[in-house]
């Protein structure tokens, strides 16, 4: 006999993950999700972060939504990019937000970016990379200027510059190629727009324009868009035809036979409704 | 007991209006009821020594033990309700195997007495329940840190000691420890104290019979909790009963 | 494209751990990879548990840094409870029972080494499958362990000083980065002794070269 209650045993449980295994080799075939091609790009510069991302949403070969946003906001100082299933970035973030918020006012302080890399992260292990999020997290906190990335299975890194989704190996060579240390931030919000542009222009799963976020120790400034990569072509000709290009030829008159007839209206003697 | 019959005693989850709760004053009563025993910490272990009041002459020699190995290296002495006792002992035992198990190493003694105590102070909150009445000397030794004792009590307090008596006469046997200079003494020396202090403490007129146990950990055993060899017993035993009759001798001068 | 980018982040490492004089030393590569994609070219694999204890990883890096995660807390609330630093042989236990508990589901191979005053310099190994076992001498894990462990074996000596460790160590990991298309980047390394733990970076092109 205790005297408390039994506590269901701690540590991780992976009993689901067997299940959709068992689930699976039965012949029942989960539905595929709808990925995000994506370009989302990070970098530290001496007085904050610069958060970039393109604002193509594609489901299969279709663009879904050309100005799309995947810049999240977790507080007043820490942003979100998300890559991988969109609507697992959307509602991930969400979420994590509203525990972020709870943080901020129960604590009184602002939230750290190392403390939102470790909700969620802790989140995304849980289900073992079966919601595909991939995240750059930037922002500043009481400690400095930080920038995580979480992949879609719950690992996560801290680096000076980041990038991932689809295009990041476009965008990647671009901040291998210019990234100093201590940027300022013009050169910064240039190096976010070219690796952003680059992966509109070489991923097929990014595109439109490039979004931004400067988080500072003053709070976050957006620019939405701060460049349009891939503007719509404007239509240089007139392609509409004058009256009477097309020529007629013959003329049948058809005349519609109509049959009137007439409904009596309701008679006086009738009460009007009251209401 | 000076407020009995004012029904601030009836539970452990009360106290009365001068903040005492007398439930665990009625426990520590039951302690002081049995037999003593007695741990002395020397410079290279822990002796333990227990007066096993004999009450019946048909009881099998050696039974009722009131000495435990908690682990292989902790060794328990207690006094008080024998079966209180050996839940206490139990809990400290599950709880150094659940410790080797996890860590994979001996559970520090620190550690140890601080889960029995929580455990045993559990028992003094609710009104459902009764406190523990018995209490245990808790012991070890290992080269690293030398020699520890604890003496864990009903109320869930537990301290640390040079030399500690629990039961029957632990004034007298503490009175006389404080003879003794026993961060200076090796086990040898001390199981013959310990004998001595057993067979001083003892009441030839209200208990007549009594076994003593032995027990110690220390360097000799290799930090391991082990009865004395039976020489050394044997020995000690020879030493009390003449240190006893030399009192006594000179009692009569 | 290539999908590599939505592949699970493994080390596919090179760890190497060896005891000398005064305490022991840790070194690793710093590659992280998805697929056949580097996500990071400087990662930290070596990471800190308590004050005097570190662990290498290799494996998943989600596995891998969650274990970590875990173990760092339950040591966190051990030292609160003991009132005294953890041993590193409690610590090896802690990560071999998580291993071996959920050995089925995870891609682990960590090696838990450090310092504390009751035994010294510690190291211990535990490979994927959750065993445990203490290594006295020089022991390296991850993929491009087998391309130096007889290197270690061959040239690791008692009680070096701490120089000579740190050597050793560097040209091992030196000759995995070199060999082992899962190691790059550059060596990180932490001394643990007595006196608490000090980090060492070498970039690529202060790795020992050797010719071949």
């Amino acid at each position: 006999m205790s005297l408390c209650p039994d506590l269901p045993r701690p540590g991780f449980s992976f009993d689901n993950c067997k299940r959709n295994a068992a689930l699976e080799s039965r012949g029942y075939k989960s539905k595929g999700f709808v990925k995000t091609g994506t370009t989302i790009v990070g970098v530290c510069y001496k007085d904050g972060v610069v958060l970039g991302a393109d604002s193509r949403a594609t489901g299969g070969n279709i663009v879904a939504d050309k100005f799309c946003d995947k810049l999240h906001k977790m507080s007043n100082k820490i942003f979100c990019a998300g890559a991988g299933t969109a609507s697992d970035c959307d509602k991930v973030t969400e979420m994590i937000r509203g525990q972020i918020a709870l943080l901020e006012l129960n604590s009184g302080r602002d939230v750290r970016v190392a403390s939102v890399v470790r909700i969620i992260k802790q989140y995304l292990y849980r289900y073992q990379g079966h919601i595909g999020c991939a995240l750059i997290i930037g922002g500043y906190d009481a400690t400095g200027c930080h920038l995580h990335s979480i992949a879609p299975h719950g690992s996560s890194m801290e680096l000076p510059y980041l990038t991932m989704g689809s295009g990041s190996l476009a965008a990647t060579a671009v901040l291998e190629s210019r990234w100093k240390p201590d940027l300022d931030l013009e050169a910064t919000k240039k190096l976010v727009r070219d690796a952003t542009a680059a992966g509109i222009l070489n991923d097929l799963g990014s595109g439109s324009s490039v979004n931004m976020v400067v988080l500072t120790k003053k709070g976050n400034e957006t620019f939405y868009p701060y460049d349009i990569v891939c503007a719509k072509g404007v239509r240089s000709g007139l392609y509409d035809f004058p009256s009477g290009t097309t020529k007629v030829l013959r003329t049948k008159v058809i005349p519609y036979e109509i049959e009137k007839v007439e409904v009596r209206g309701a008679s006086e003697e009738d009460e009007p409704m009251d209401i | 007991m000076t407020s009995i019959g004012t029904g601030y005693d009836l539970s452990a989850s009360q106290f009365s209006p001068d903040g005492r709760v007398f439930q665990i004053e009625y426990a520590l009563k039951a302690v002081e009821n049995s037999g003593t025993a007695i741990a002395l910490r020397g410079k290279d272990g822990v002796v333990f020594a227990v007066e096993k009041l004999v009450t019946s002459k048909l009881y099998e020699k050696g039974s009722n033990k009131r000495i435990f190995t908690v682990d292989r290296h902790v060794g328990c002495a207690v006094a008080g309700l024998l079966a209180d006792a050996k839940q206490m002992i139990e809990t400290a035992a599950k709880e150094a195997a659940n410790y080797r198990n996890e860590y994979g190493c001996p559970v520090p003694i620190s550690y140890l007495k601080d889960q029995v105590a929580l455990y045993v102070h559990a028992y003094t909150l609710y009104s459902a329940i009764r406190p523990y009445g018995a209490s245990v000397l808790m012991g070890t030794y290992n080269k690293s840190e030398g020699s520890k004792l604890y003496c864990v009590e009903p109320s869930g307090t537990c301290y640390g000691y040079f030399g500690c008596a629990i039961g029957k006469a632990k004034q007298t046997a503490k009175t006389e420890m404080e003879k003794l200079k026993l961060s200076t003494l090796t086990c040898r020396e001390l199981v013959k104290e310990a004998a001595k202090i057993i067979h001083i403490v003892h009441d030839e007129v209200k208990d007549k019979d009594f076994e003593l146990e032995l027990s110690w950990v220390c360097e000799e055993s290799n930090g391991l909790h082990q009865a004395v060899p039976e020489a050394l017993h044997d020995e000690a035993e020879a030493f009390a009963r003449q240190a006893m009759e030399d009192d006594s001798d000179e009692g009569e001068d | 494209m290539i999908a590599d980018v939505d592949e699970p982040i493994s080390t596919g490492t090179t760890l190497v751990a060896a005891h000398f004089k005064d305490g022991i030393v840790i070194a690793a590569d710093s590659r992280t990879s998805s697929g056949s994609y580097v996500a990071n070219r400087v990662a930290d694999k070596l990471t800190k548990i308590t004050d005097s204890i570190y662990c290498c990883r290799s494996g998943s890096a989600a596995d891998t840094q969650c274990i970590a995660d875990a173990v760092a807390y339950h040591l966190a609330f051990y030292e609160m409870q003991t009132g005294k630093p953890a041993t590193v042989e409690a610590a090896a236990n802690v990560f071999r029972n998580i291993c071996y508990k959920y050995r089925d589901d995870m891609v682990a191979g960590i090696i838990c080494a450090g310092y504390d005053d009751e035994r010294g310099g510690g190291i211990y190994s535990i490979p994927p499958g959750g065993c445990l076992v203490e290594e006295k001498r020089v022991i390296s894990a991850g993929s491009g362990s087998v391309f130096i462990s007889g290197f270690l074996d061959a040239l690791f000596k008692n009680n070096m000083s701490k120089e000579e460790c740190v050597d050793l160590c560097l040209k091992a990991v030196s000759l995995a980065i070199h060999k082992d298309t899962s190691s790059g980047g550059v060596c990180r390394m932490a001394v643990i002794t007595k006196d608490g733990v000090e980090r060492k970076l070498f970039l690529n092109n202060e790795l020992v070269q050797y010719e071949g």
